[in-house]
């Protein structure tokens, strides 16, 4: 393969070219998207591209965990907007996404896997931010439509003498299970389904194929970590949102 | 009666909603004292507040103002999980978990005998045979008695049936009240019945309160309450039920 340039990029537009004449003779009415979202991801990763190799010129840790916070920040917003009806929507999945993220993060760095070079780091952060931006979303919509819709269920549990932990624990394992939904489908099918992004980019890069697995299922265990830590801290904080201290489901729930 | 013996007593009890941006009472300024044992009928038209009653004494929701008594404790100095334990509700629709009949009854109380299941399942007149069918294949009357079980398996004090036979045809209405009589008459447990019909009060006997507006208009003999209301806001329910 040649080393990817300009010129490289423009003509693989010819790929984006053919889906939307294909869009348009099967008559599905989403070639002005496939137009706009074709120059948006172009400008957005030149974009990104060009910010990168800035950062890692820089060469500074405080501006790496800079860009990491502002990941998280942008990614709570986005997951926040799926459950607005929840009060501190926000807040809530900041803090289940910096919780997975950084745990995460940090045992890497403490088991020596990774160092705090930009380089490894945003890539890394990147990934880890956007599973965890999932995960925390999923959960939290899971949990809240489900306690929302099993109000009779819940609050015989509770008018029982049960607490409300015994009486949303069905609730609280199903939406943590729907937020590692994808992360334990990826790890069942990888190298047999689909081979991984990471893993793909650095043999396309010319890696030795071998390295490029271990690396892969590096990211994979960390995935797995981050998306479970999110999901169990998306449960916990939510949760307490629809009960008072003294085990009653709140009406405005 | 003075407030060390009475068994569940409540003091000007009032809870307010928001609805349409405007305060609401739903429950206005309610006291009432229940003796143990007795059956007490809790009559009103739709939306008067009787269930919300009944979630106020089961501390499901918190009382705007005024006090719940429980052996002259404020129930809002007792653990709520256990009050529920000694104050049980049973609601309009009640809502049976997956499983079998015998995983219902032991729902609260997992370490409960498979003696006291049998013996539970005696009272509320189930088959023992029928104890390990999945509740699915019940029939309305057998989910609401299997749902009087549940209730009784923690031994509780009090319990507070909110309209537990409107779902119900004119002989499984029969059955569940012959039942609660029972439970009442032979257990000696205080037993709050919301119901809308005057007639079924008549039938249960003991005391009714008349709810109208949140507020408790009237008091006294089931039978009084219901053909001799004393008073406008008694009348008025009357002609409204027999027109």
């Amino acid at each position: 393969m040649t080393t990817p340039g300009f010129t490289e990029v423009f003509l693989a537009f010819v790929l984006v070219a053919i889906s939307i004449v294909i869009g348009r003779w099967w008559k599905i009415p989403v070639a002005k998207d496939m137009a706009l979202g074709s120059v948006r991801a172009f400008v957005q990763l030149i974009a990104v591209g060009y910010a990168l190799e800035f950062i890692f010129g820089l060469q500074s840790t405080p501006v790496v965990l800079g860009v990491l916070i502002v990941m998280t920040l942008v990614g709570a917003q986005t997951a926040a907007g799926r459950v607005k009806k929840l009060p501190n929507a926000f807040l809530l999945n900041f803090s289940a996404m910096l919780a997975g993220s950084v745990i995460t993060i940090a045992t890497m760095y403490v088991c020596n896997i990774i160092t705090l070079e930009a380089r490894y780091i945003i890539p890394l952060g990147g990934m880890i931010i956007g599973n965890s931006m999932n995960a925390s979303a999923l959960t939290i919509e899971r949990l809240s439509s489900d306690i929302r819709s099993n109000r009779l269920p819940i609050e015989t549990s509770l008018s029982l003498g049960k607490t409300w932990r015994a009486a949303a624990h069905k609730y609280m394992r199903s939406a943590a299970t729907a937020g590692m939904i994808s992360i334990l489908n990826f790890m069942k099918t990888v190298g047999i389904v689909a081979l991984p992004g990471a893993m793909t980019g650095m043999i396309l890069a010319g890696a030795d194929p071998l390295e490029a697995v271990l690396l892969q299922i590096i990211v994979g265990y960390m995935l797995l970590s981050a998306v479970t830590i999110t999901s169990v801290v998306a449960v916990e904080l939510t949760v307490r949102k629809f009960f008072t201290t003294h085990h009653q489901l709140r009406h405005e729930s | 009666m003075s407030q060390t013996q009475s068994l569940l007593s409540l003091q000007n009890l009032s809870r307010q909603i928001n609805s349409n941006g405007k305060d609401r009472s739903i429950v206005d300024q309610v006291s009432f004292e229940f003796e143990r044992g007795r059956i007490y009928n809790i009559l009103g038209p739709s939306g008067s507040g009787k269930s919300s009653l009944l979630r106020l004494i089961n501390r499901l929701d918190e009382a705007t103002s005024g006090d719940v008594l429980f052996h002259g404790t404020n129930i809002t100095d007792l653990d709520p999980c256990q009050l529920r334990r000694q104050i049980g509700y049973l609601f309009q629709v009640p809502h049976l978990f997956e499983g079998t009949v015998r995983d219902n009854v032991r729902h609260t109380c997992p370490d409960i005998t498979a003696d006291r299941v049998n013996q539970l399942a005696e009272r509320i007149q189930i088959e023992p045979s029928i104890l390990d069918n999945p509740v699915d294949n019940l029939s309305e009357g057998e989910k609401q008695r299997v749902a009087i079980a549940r209730l009784l398996a923690t031994n509780p004090e009090v319990i507070l049936l909110d309209e537990p036979t409107s779902a119900l045809d004119p002989a499984r209405t029969e059955t569940i009240e012959k039942l609660v009589c029972k439970i009442v008459s032979e257990d000696g447990i205080t037993t709050l019945m919301v119901t809308h019909n005057p007639e079924q009060a008549v039938r249960m006997g003991g005391e009714t309160l008349l709810l109208v507006d949140g507020c408790l208009v009237e008091y006294g003999s089931s039978s009084d309450v219901v053909n001799n209301p004393q008073t406008e806001q008694g009348r008025r329910y009357r002609e409204k039920k027999l027109s």
